[in-house]
């Protein structure tokens, strides 16, 4: 402003002289300069902008007086006789079926109750009323009032959830003397199996702060439940639904008076999975009942449908309807067998003998072995100064590839193993599809690990030793897998070459039975031109399961031809537990138990994987659960009545009707 | 070009920052009121605005400490650019709710047609202060080339269709024109082919949607659910407010869905019904005191593009806040214009915020010679 007044001084120019001047200016330079005659001219133009600016705030706030002050009352008024109220309500969740159509998880309601507070004050009276009507402490009703007291009057208070049918009957007839208490219906899961098939369906809880400013707007509120795990989480979209709006006109007390139309819930879309819900039961009953935690899992062999995928020990669902409390959470934590962990893909254990399946058709591709090729096994493996003992100490002495499978030879696969070297061992392990996830829908899937010497390299910074690569030939060493991925392998081998994508989900199905999805097989990789070592891998693996000396001859079936092959994973190898009875071992430091195979051997249908936790030999250990699964898979095509009574008690009864059977000593099932 | 000068600290808006830091905060304590969905914390949309106004308040502090002089050449360059996105969206954009305003930039929802509005006002400030006027002002054919230049971006906004926005870019070429002085004989022509045009708008130009809203403003009675109805509910929710209103987030008429767009075109409405006269004033207080420092800018601002480019940008949020606020207290009918820095929206608020930027920056640069 100052140097506005001070040019006005400098410049006593009339007015059509300055107008020269100016535009002389302006052709000089392209901006008009400071021209302090003109910019005078734009003050005062800008002065009665100003006016113009308060003109209208004035106009504003008048109307501001007008609405708020004058008819304030009024529209008080009409906004309390806005009578209008809704609720939401909540859809039922998809239902989740199994392969045949049968229902696992459906729906339930049940019936909670709110308070809408409007504009009272905390009502003690109404409290002390609605706790003896609940049967419960007045000090818990009041902290759930207290914990909601930061929300506005209009948003519905929980007092209870699922109460009996005699309370609401109670609480309904008796509404006017309850102002502000309404019965909400909310839909309960209901687990018609009980746990099974916990870990692949998981669970529900209520939504938290984090998942509230994640979600889309307008689909979950706070106190909503939603997927916390599984299926139920990784399918949440499908499954949640629509909420529905219930209108109702309410008196100026909050008593409802009338019902208005509102918009009905959308039930969430179900889903059908490729899970065979009696060949999931029969699993995880013998491992509970034995007390055996590990993993099962079955698939297709000709598309990668999962028909079944057990984790034991199992999650208790029904401790997760409506939230967990933390009593139940920390035994969950604290219990040995960790039964939140999801073994299927996120157990990793040594695959033990299993492996030598990989070392077989790798030697064969990669024309290291024959069929005919001999080794001569004495029960040791010179290398280096280290001696590398076979599980047979007194040796095989003389085998070929068929030998080596069914009775596994650790001497011949270190050979194999030697004559291959680590990397391209490496490479058909992960044609097979080991060290990498699979992409089913499970949540925190592992990869795994096949060692490579660049892998090595990158994680200790040392170079690869030859003498390690002899351990990874028998699935020891750095070797780990997932149970999917080794029925992934055994699939692969079973069915010549094609790695299949495992999938749970069979069809998602609409509300009005419209499918929505629908299963196809996924191809992940061809194994191509390995029909012929694949068949001769095969071969050798009938002839473990049926051959004399076989190490899962406890795998057999009575019309079916098994074809499998039995691992143990070494825990520790601790030199003090060596010589003592396996018994006396600890717990925690016996071996895993493995057990991979396909039926039928002629012409494979399905392939299964089963790892037991410390269970210490894979034939006597693990064999005899692949065995119940496949029997109900073959269920239909078995006559003999003996083998349903295992189906509906396992267990005990199962391990009586397989002892006969069992002629070998118990040394030569270790591998 | 940023160059440093120890003057500028000193010269700092400090009047205006501290207006905006007000206005802000009583933007985002609405907006937490009026999307909170009975969760623990406050809800996404919230946040995403809290992130909007933290990436806006950075853009002023870029923005200031370049000289406003070299916003010119941008502006013309940002004016082909806009152009080019508004006939993108066109082209290319799929239809969102009836019309193609958004262009998805994977983290964020462009809008083009916002900022198209501060670019047409960086455009006309610089033709008005490289054209000269003579003593009785702009003629009719002085007023081709800002005419045009209004006319594209007007065109492709209207053709959204979107005829809220376009309709700003008409009143801000209106008022940046008066202001630069145009003659009494040209501004009666004009003002007669404007009667003329939108009298033959009316009958030919616009769509059902738009003329059932003018319609429905003169007689609310005849469609009480819908447009009407926005309107009357607007009018409860200011009204039930009182003196000192019904408190933070126990505002009925929001939170139990009476309102309609409660978090951006009538967010307003929220703030009154829960804060009152008293609020209602103390906010309109703070934003008119900020839009007259915006004039007080153009008046001490150093040349011509200074004052032309200060005053547009202050008409940019004036006319949009005046139609907003007439539209929520019932003197006009609904029409989709946000209020700058109250309502949700990113483009809107970014574009608001740049504008306070280049207010704050031609302040800063009072005293400086070119």
């Amino acid at each position: 402003m100052r140097t506005v007044k001070k040019g006005n001084r400098k410049r006593p120019k009339s007015k059509p002289q300055e107008d020269i001047d100016r535009r002389r200016d302006a052709a000089k330079t392209k901006i008009t300069p400071r021209d302090d005659g003109e910019l005078d001219f734009f003050k005062r133009r800008a002065m009665f902008a100003s006016v113009v600016l308060i003109v209208f705030f004035a106009v504003l706030v008048s109307r501001l007086w007008f609405l708020q002050i004058q008819h304030g009352e009024e529209y008080r008024n009409l906004a309390d006789n806005n009578r209008v109220r809704y609720l939401e309500i909540a859809a039922p969740r998809g239902n989740i079926l199994d392969s045949k159509g049968r229902e696992i998880v459906t729906n339930r309601p049940s019936f909670n109750v709110v308070w809408i507070r409007e504009g009272r004050k905390l009502d003690e009276q109404l409290i002390k009323t609605m706790a003896v009507i609940l049967d419960v402490n007045v000090s818990d009703l009041l902290a759930r009032v207290r914990k909601m007291a930061g929300a506005p009057g209009h948003f519905p208070i929980r007092l209870a959830e699922d109460i009996e049918w005699n309370k609401v009957a109670y609480i309904e007839n008796n509404r006017m003397e309850l102002p502000g208490i309404r019965i909400e219906v909310v839909p309960l899961r209901v687990y018609h199996y009980g746990n099974v098939a916990s870990h692949i369906i998981g669970y529900l809880g209520e939504i938290n702060k984090k998942e509230l400013q994640k979600a889309e707007p307008d689909v979950y509120r706070g106190g909503d439940m939603i997927g916390k795990m599984g299926l139920e989480r990784l399918r949440e979209k499908d499954l949640r639904g629509e909420k529905g709006r219930h209108y109702m006109e309410v008196n100026a007390l909050g008593f409802e008076q009338r019902n208005l139309k509102g918009i009905d819930p959308l039930p969430g879309n179900d889903l059908q999975l490729t899970i065979d819900i009696d060949m999931q039961k029969a699993a995880e009953d013998i491992m509970m009942s034995e007390g055996k935690s590990g993993a099962v899992v079955a698939l297709e062999v000709t598309s990668g449908r999962l028909l079944m995928a057990a984790s034991s020990p199992v999650l208790e669902l029904d401790k997760f309807i409506g939230g967990i409390s933390h009593k139940n959470w920390k035994a969950m934590l604290e219990n040995p067998g960790h039964p939140l962990l999801n073994k299927i893909v996120q157990g990793q254990y040594p695959p033990g003998s299993t492996y030598k399946l990989v070392t077989a058709v790798a030697g064969l591709a990669e024309g290291v072995i024959t069929p005919e090729t001999v080794i001569y096994c004495p029960g040791y493996y010179k290398f280096g100064n280290r001696t590398y003992r076979c599980w047979k100490h007194s040796g095989h002495g003389a085998v070929n590839l068929k030998r080596a499978l069914s009775e596994s030879c650790d001497v011949y696969f270190y050979q194999v193993g030697q004559r291959l070297g680590v990397n391209r061992l490496a490479s058909y392990a992960k044609r097979l599809g080991l060290g990498k996830k699979t992409g089913v829908e499970m949540e925190h899937e592992k990869s795994g690990l096949i060692p490579t010497s660049e892998w090595k390299m990158k994680r200790y910074g040392k170079t690869w030793q030859e003498g390690e690569t002899l351990s990874v030939a028998i699935g020891q060493g750095f070797d780990l897998v997932t149970p999917i991925q080794l029925a992934l392998m055994t699939a692969t081998v079973a069915n010549g070459g094609t790695l299949y994508k495992p999938s749970l989900i069979e069809k998602v199905r609409d509300p009005d039975g419209h499918i929505l999805e629908q299963f196809s097989p996924t191809i992940l990789e061809r194994f191509s031109g390995q029909g012929r070592n694949l068949a001769l891998v095969r071969q050798g693996l009938t002839e473990a399961v049926n051959g004399r000396h076989g190490t899962g001859r406890r795998a057999r079936l009575k019309n079916i031809t098994v074809a499998g092959k039995t691992g143990t994973a070494q825990v520790v190898r601790l030199k003090q537990y060596k010589h003592l009875k396996e018994k006396d071992i600890p717990y925690k430091y016996r071996d895993h138990a493995w057990f991979t195979c396909f039926a039928p051997a002629e012409n494979p249908e399905i392939a299964v994987s089963v790892v037991v936790e410390h269970g210490l030999h894979g034939g006597s250990g693990a064999a005899p659960i692949a065995r119940a699964v496949l029997e109900k898979y073959f269920g239909k095509r078995q006559d003999d009545p003996e083998n349903v009574t295992t189906v509906v008690l396992p267990g005990r009864l199962f391990a009586e009707t397989v002892a006969p059977s069992t002629s070998l000593p118990t040394d030569q099932t270790l591998h | 070009m940023l160059r440093f000068d120890r003057r500028l600290i000193h010269n700092f808006d400090w009047i205006m920052l501290l207006m905006l830091i007000l206005v802000s905060a009583m933007s985002l304590a609405n907006l937490f009121s009026s999307t909170w969905n009975g969760g623990p914390g406050p809800s996404t949309t919230f946040m995403k605005q809290l992130y909007f106004f933290g990436v806006g308040y950075m853009l002023i502090f870029i923005l200031v400490s370049m000289d406003y002089k070299h916003l010119e050449k941008l502006g013309y360059v940002g004016y082909v650019v806009i152009c080019g996105l508004l006939v993108y969206t066109k082209i290319f954009v799929h239809t969102i709710a009836g019309t193609q305003r958004w262009i998805n930039l994977g983290f964020f929802h462009l809008q083009p047609s916002e900022p198209a509005k501060l670019i047409l006002v960086l455009v006309l400030a610089s033709v008005y202060a490289r054209s000269d006027v003579g003593a009785k002002g702009y003629s009719l054919l002085d007023l081709i080339k800002p005419g045009i230049l209004t006319l594209i971006p007007f065109g492709l906004i209207v053709v959204q269709p979107d005829l809220g926005t376009a309709l700003m870019l008409g009143i801000l070429f209106v008022s940046m024109t008066i202001f630069a002085r145009l003659r009494w004989s040209t501004m009666g022509i004009l003002g007669g082919v404007g009667l003329v045009v939108a009298m033959l708008g009316w009958k030919f130009g616009l769509k059902g949607y738009q003329r059932r809203r003018i319609e429905t403003f003169l007689h609310p009675e005849d469609d009480i659910m819908n447009q009407g109805y926005q309107i009357s509910q607007s009018k409860i929710a200011v009204g039930s407010g009182q003196s000192f209103g019904r408190g933070f987030m126990e505002g009925t008429q929001g939170h139990l869905h009476f309102l309609p767009e409660r978090h951006t075109d009538f967010a307003f409405s929220v703030w009154c019904e829960e804060w009152g006269f008293a609020g209602a004033l103390f906010f309109l207080s703070c934003y008119f005191f900020l839009l007259l420092w915006g004039i007080n800018i153009a008046m001490t601002a150093r040349d011509k593009f200074g004052v032309m480019l200060a005053f547009g940008l202050v008409m940019l949020i004036f006319w949009q806040a005046v139609i907003n606020l007439f539209m929520i207290m019932g003197f006009l009918p609904v029409v989709g214009i946000p209020l700058p820095l109250f309502s949700y929206g990113g483009s809107s608020l970014w574009t608001t915020l740049l504008a306070i930027g280049i207010l704050m920056n031609i302040r800063m640069r009072r005293f400086q010679t070119q």
